[in-house]
């Protein structure tokens, strides 16, 4: 994967402005589970949809971070996803649905994150 | 009502685009795949049709000699059929009944290993 | 004042195909906010894919969307294929636009059907859905079931099209053609389908910019764009420029599709005629390595983006999928305020949601 931009997690609202204002189009964001931390990446595509940017920050898991729905709804949806099924503490969501987007007020909380290596270890798991 | 009064013509006159089911039922067509179905002299119990299910509808118990099948797993992919070197599984386009309670088959394999080696 | 009232429409709800709840406030008969809730068709299918082999996972991923079932296998092959990366046979990849072009055949054979269905025309959405059987009867004929293909593997395909097969495709794309056009002209020129769509549910290309929409409904309002500009499997040789339509509105989002209709067909009759002699599979073995990727295809309702990390074993260590609807979504934000109470099942049906996918 090319034009992938590392970033630090306060610069998100500001770099994804300057992309959408250039004529680029949210495409959607991913989550992953580093084990320790949270890699997060927003991808923007351009030129009739061409062209991938891709943003990237890391952040430790009980880190907050910024919301890019105040620049648009788009991402509305994803962040609140990660939200809830990473633990990902998005701060001022537009529409906050309080963790029950996908998830029921039963379900497991954030299944999306991976069984921990080292706590898996000292269960003789790996 | 003027516009569509070309597709009202030809429904008028043309056949019903339904068959009379019970009475007259289309042929399957020849690529379609069809319910699994064991050929208990041909399986040697190599248990590749067990791993390469995606739905894990094949189990295999290698001392008893059984294959487990759980028809109602089955989505119909047509990779154990293909990957069987046996050849022992076929895939059959036949009108089933549906289900009342999940059925499993036990099939008592009685097949041989081919010699040569695959 | 007029008392506000807010009222929930759907998950059930007879215009509604698929479980999405809207939590509509209304002024009178007048949509003053629109709140869209999704949330009762999760079924993890995204995790499942990092439990699953990378090749059990195609299965598994055709099952996110009954309706654009093969853009989603042929968007996790080319995922997957993409992390070595491996060299597909040409003949592979015109036969998986093929299979791709006949899915968005009978998709949009659908859609129309359905949106005739929101405007009440019963009739229409029976003849449109008679066509399409003929579509579905041919995908039996050539990937061996009608909905559910399962006709792609990583490394290739499992069946081919032979020459009476193709013979039977064109005589039948040829009748498709034929009775959709009658339909199609009714939808796009009958004085009371208008009157229910133009200028309902107007989205600027501006407003769908910024909401990230794909698909149908961006090019509906203006915007030339569309997966298949990347040149994916066979879209590189094909003759393909996407189809645009200005207005915006619920009309233009329906013209858009029609046309598609025709375009796709085209696409079909062109890739057969350069059918390309060759292999269909390659042999592929052992576990995609540690990379990531991103495969994007053009489904029927819009841009399917996959996203792929492996990492040395046959097990992925991510698959995420953004399905077409959840981009769509937000665009509800922006067509239902303002509506009356009877336009809200058209504005809907005119971003072809697809509310399981959305959730996978
Ligand atoms: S059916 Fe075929 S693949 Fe399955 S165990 Fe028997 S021989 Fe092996
Ligand atoms: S057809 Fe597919 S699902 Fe059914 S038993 Fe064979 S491999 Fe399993």
């Amino acid at each position: 994967m090319e034009n992938i931009i590392q970033i630090t997690k306060n610069d998100i609202v500001n770099e994804g402005k300057k992309l959408l204002d250039a004529g680029a189009k949210f495409v959607t964001a991913v989550c992953n589970d580093l084990d320790e931390k949270l890699e997060v990446t927003y991808f923007f595509s351009a030129n009739r949809g061409v062209d991938l940017t891709c943003l990237r920050y890391t952040v430790g898991k009980d880190e907050e971070v910024p919301s890019l729905t105040g620049t648009t709804l788009s991402t509305l949806l994803i962040e609140n996803e990660m939200k809830e099924l990473f633990g990902l503490k998005v701060k001022d969501l537009a529409i906050d649905y309080g963790g029950h987007l996908m998830l029921a007020h039963d379900s497991p909380t954030t299944p999306m994150l991976k069984p921990k290596k080292a706590e898996a270890e000292s269960k003789g798991e790996i | 009502m003027a516009l569509m009064l070309p597709t009202i013509l030809r429904n008028f006159f043309g056949g019903p685009a339904t068959r009379m089911y019970p009475v007259q039922v289309r042929e399957p067509f020849e690529n379609a795949r069809g319910h699994v179905t064991f050929n208990d002299d041909k399986c040697f119990l190599c248990g590749l049709c067990a791993t390469k299910c995606p739905s894990e509808a094949i189990s295999i118990d290698k001392e008893k000699r059984l294959l487990t099948f759980y028809p109602a797993r089955c989505i119909v992919c047509e990779v154990c059929a293909l990957a069987c070197p046996g050849d022992a599984i076929d895939m059959v386009f036949k009108w089933r009944a549906p289900f009342y309670h999940k059925p499993v088959e036990v099939h008592e394999s009685r097949g041989k290993r081919p010699r040569t080696p695959m | 004042m007029a008392t506000r009232t807010t009222v929930p429409f759907g998950p059930q709800h007879p215009v509604l195909p698929e479980p999405v709840q809207l939590r509509i406030t209304y002024e009178d008969e007048k949509v003053v906010e629109v709140v869209p809730v999704i949330g009762y068709g999760q079924r993890g299918i995204e995790k499942a894919c990092e439990l699953n082999e990378y090749n059990k996972n195609i299965y598994l991923c055709e099952r996110v969307c009954g309706i654009c079932s093969y853009q989603h296998s042929e968007s996790v092959v080319l995922a997957t294929e993409q992390l070595w990366p491996l060299d597909i046979p040409p003949r592979t990849k015109f036969l998986r636009t093929i299979w791709a072009e006949m899915a968005r055949t009978h998709s949009h054979l659908l859609w129309l059907g359905l949106f005739a269905d929101a405007f009440g025309y019963e009739s229409m959405f029976l003849q449109f859905w008679r066509i399409r059987e003929k579509v579905l009867d041919i995908l039996e004929q050539t990937a061996g079931h009608r909905v559910i293909q399962s006709v792609n593997v990583v490394g290739g395909v499992r069946r081919d099209i032979d020459e009476a097969q193709k013979k039977t495709v064109i005589d039948t794309l040829n009748v498709v053609r034929r009775e959709s056009d009658d339909l199609v002209n009714v939808l796009i020129n009958d004085y009371t389908v208008k009157s229910r769509t133009v200028g309902v549910g107007v989205m600027t290309k501006a407003q769908a910019m910024a909401l990230g929409c794909v698909g149908p409904t961006l090019r509906g309002s203006g915007v030339s764009e569309d997966a298949r500009l990347t040149k994916y499997s066979a879209y590189g040789e094909l003759n393909y420029e996407p189809i645009v339509e200005t207005a915006g509105d619920c009309y233009a989002r329906m013209k858009v599709r029609a046309r598609e209709l025709f375009q796709a067909i085209d696409l079909q009759m062109e890739a057969l005629s350069k059918l390309p002699e060759g292999e269909i599979a390659i042999k592929v073995k052992g576990g995609p390595p540690a990379n990531e990727t991103v495969a994007r295809t053009e489904a029927p309702r819009g841009e399917l983006y996959y996203y792929a990390k492996g990492n040395g074993t046959r097990h992925l260590e991510r698959m995420k999928i953004r399905t077409p609807t959840f981009a769509n979504l937000p665009a509800v934000l922006i067509l239902l305020p303002g509506c009356q109470l009877a336009d809200v099942p058209v504005n809907i049906h005119s971003l072809d949601p697809c509310i399981s996918c959305t959730e996978r």
